[in-house]
């Protein structure tokens, strides 16, 4: 087994064609999962009757299982329900007429759900008390207070946690060629066998996540610039 | 689909499977000593600024970093064999677990490099000082006085990685090692009740990270235990 050098270019080639599913496979979840996680760590913040139980069991749950599982209990566990409500109230939807990467996208916004969750809250924890009391002294009621004041303020400390989510979410997103998704994992694993050059087809598709992750951390580096423009008093 | 759901098969599963544990833990542990020699070894030269050597440590943590760990146990898998190779040293029918765990421990190895590095850098340099008022000298002080209290900064968060290796090895399976994940593949095989046997294997890997989150809160405060009041009020 001698190493190809000018195949890792084909198979790149080939493999960067699947990016689009990747980055939805890593867009959608974060998008849908930073609605759930941060009306799960308001609800946690609260402590809202009954809800914040739920809540914790629901990140508990999800930061404390392989995300594998999520996506095969989801995979095989959703056609089994949708069947059973479709059989029930006669709506006439077949399972098999869904396509698999919704479940996908299910799973893997329910596990961004959980793990955005925690960043919410630690963010917003970080928020000194007296933004919220000075917001109330100038006659913001909780709600202004919390969306003009506290989340901004959050939201801008948290972007290095946000962008190791996206890498950490990125790379999960290679897990989904195990459900059979012709994401770029799931690319490589095909350009691979079908010329029977795996170790090539894999450095390719390596190279390709390397670069999107060194995109990504310089992207986050000018948006943390400018998000945390206002922060600049103290020890800089 | 298989056939219909069972809910009394998730806790008879559970026992077939979690005989496997033991396959998931030996990775887990062989992974994350040979980790810790890594990342620590990486740090040391990272923070000393060795020549060369520094370039080729941030190489590898940015490209451990940067790719996700089913493509680095893919590159180990195929690679290893093909680079060994060259020096005539044959291992493509060497047992697949050792691939996996070469693979964890090399991704270990940088995640905590960077958490050691942090680490180290978070120890006061008047302890490193002080060290040298008492006569102690380069390396009696790093290993003595620095390293010790790095360590102490740095659980939280390689408590924090192992869990997440943990979570990870349920992806040794595709390349063919038998830990709990491959042999609930192989029960979905022979029975088809693929969801209940998910459900049990995820029951298993919930309460084992459960656990490890106990024991490490229980070590954690046991290491922090001589730090004043006012620094672990805040935490």
């Amino acid at each position: 087994m001698t190493i190809d050098i000018l195949f890792i270019w084909t198979a790149f080639k080939e493999i960067i064609r699947a990016l689009p599913i990747t980055l939805i496979l890593t867009i959608f979840p974060l998008l849908a999962g930073f609605i759930i996680g941060l009306a799960v760590a308001l609800i946690r913040i609260y402590k809202v009757k009954f809800l914040s139980g739920i809540a914790n069991g629901y990140v508990s749950f999800f930061r404390g299982t392989p995300i594998i599982m999520h996506i095969m209990l989801i995979y095989f566990g959703f056609p089994l329900l949708i069947d059973q409500i479709s059989k029930k109230f006669d709506l006439g939807i077949q399972s098999n007429s869904i396509p698999i990467i919704l479940f996908v996208l299910t799973a893997l916004s329910l596990s961004a759900g959980a793990y955005l969750s925690e960043i919410f809250r630690s963010g917003i924890i970080s928020v000194s008390n007296g933004q919220m009391e000075a917001a109330y002294s100038v006659g913001m009621n909780s709600f202004q207070a919390m969306t003009r004041i506290v989340l901004p303020q959050a939201i801008a400390q948290s972007i290095p946690n946000f962008t190791n989510i996206f890498i950490g979410f990125l790379h999960t997103s290679s897990i989904a060629f195990i459900v059979s998704q012709k994401e770029m994992t799931g690319a490589a694993n095909i350009v691979a066998s079908t010329n029977l050059k795996f170790l090539e087809s894999f450095i390719a598709a390596g190279l390709i996540y390397w670069g999107l992750t060194i995109i990504a951390e310089g992207l986050s580096f000018l948006i943390e610039k400018k998000a945390t423009a206002y922060n600049r008093g103290g020890v800089q | 689909m298989g056939k219909a759901f069972d809910p009394s098969l998730i806790v008879d599963f559970i026992p077939t499977l979690i005989y496997y544990l033991g396959v998931t833990l030996q990775i887990l542990a062989a992974s994350v000593l040979l980790g810790m020699v890594i990342g620590i070894a990486a740090a040391i030269l990272r923070v000393f600024r060795i020549p060369v050597l520094n370039q080729f440590v941030i190489l590898y943590i940015s490209f451990i970093r940067g790719t996700p760990i089913l493509i680095q146990l893919f590159l180990v898998f195929y690679g290893l064999p093909a680079i060994l190779l060259f020096i005539n040293i044959d291992i493509s029918r060497m047992d697949a677990l050792y691939f996996v765990i070469i693979t964890y421990a090399l991704s270990n190895g940088a995640h905590f490099a960077e958490i050691f590095r942090g680490a180290i850098k978070a120890v006061d340099y008047g302890q490193t000082e002080a060290a040298y008022s008492v006569g102690m000298n380069n390396s009696q002080s790093f290993f003595r006085i620095v390293l010790p209290q790095a360590i102490r900064i740095a659980f939280p968060n390689i408590a924090n990685s192992i869990i997440g290796s943990l979570k990870d090895t349920s992806l040794a399976f595709t390349i063919g090692v038998m830990d709990m994940m491959g042999r609930g593949e192989t029960l979905i095989a022979a029975t088809a009740h693929a969801l209940e046997v998910y459900l049990s294997l995820a029951v298993i890997y919930y309460a084992v990270v459960l656990l490890f989150e106990k024991i490490f809160r229980l070590y954690e405060n046991r290491i922090n235990r001589h730090q004043s009041v006012d620094v672990s009020v805040t935490g």
